[in-house]
């Protein structure tokens, strides 16, 4: 499981990453550790960091530089409006495949019950 | 403002910055520096972008993170997971800059879109 995991996962993370912020403003640091504790222990912290640069390129957070007790200041993310949009259009397109493969799922149980 | 001498030697600002995260990187403990050298080493030859903007960019954000991850003690497998290749290709994605390839992307898209045009005749 764990490497089928990690490939769905890379189509997913965006849209985690997205709802993550959508809760709270969070820095890179913080959403690693929530998603494990979720259960995804693999995941690289700079995973997540080559996702934050990608989703602060196009345009889809804020970013707000705090200064922490040590070290240079820890960037902070937050969900602005087009990342919003972007969180609706990634859970519509979700909502859609889950659907999809829930009623393959249960075509493919039903079968297999027939069969027997 | 660029300078007339910058069109022959390229940005001085760039280099100081460039120059400046690189300095921060080799002046991280062991073993953050040796690992972050690395990642900035494939980068530089896999990383086909052709804007220096975007390179200084990426370079900053790296010795950022990696800074980051020294100050915090995160193991270095932490940082770049089971496959650092795959984790260095993705961060070079996330810039949209300029890239060799794009000239033959650009070729790739308009052949395929002649032929479409042809077959349509």
């Amino acid at each position: 499981m764990g490497k089928q995991l990690t490939e769905m996962l890379k189509g997913t993370l965006e849209g985690i990453v997205l709802a993550i912020l959508s809760v709270r403003s969070a820095y890179g640091y913080e959403i690693t550790a929530w998603l494990r504790e979720q259960g995804f222990s693999d995941i690289a912290e700079g995973t997540v960091y080559a996702l934050l640069v990608r989703i602060e390129q196009k345009g889809f957070v804020d970013v707000e530089k705090v200064p922490s007790e040590k070290g240079p200041p820890r960037k902070v993310y937050a969900l602005n409006a087009q990342g919003r949009e972007q969180l609706a259009e990634f859970w519509s397109t979700w909502s859609f495949l889950a659907q999809r493969l829930e009623q393959l799922h249960d075509t493919e149980t039903s079968q297999q019950g027939d069969n027997r | 403002m660029t300078k007339w001498y910058e069109t022959l030697t390229g940005s001085l600002e760039q280099k100081r910055q460039y120059k400046q995260a690189k300095a921060r990187m080799d002046g991280l403990p062991a073993p953050y520096a040796a690992a972050a050298n690395a990642v900035q080493r494939y980068l530089m030859y896999s990383g086909d972008v052709t804007d220096g903007d975007t390179t200084v960019q990426m370079i900053v954000d790296l010795a950022d993170l990696w800074e980051r991850a020294a100050l915090d003690g995160t193991p270095v497998r932490a940082i770049v997971g089971d496959d650092p290749v795959e984790f260095t290709e993705t961060f070079a994605r996330a810039y949209d800059a300029k890239r060799w390839i794009d000239k033959e992307r650009a070729r790739l898209n308009k052949a395929i879109d002649d032929a479409e045009r042809e077959e349509q005749k």
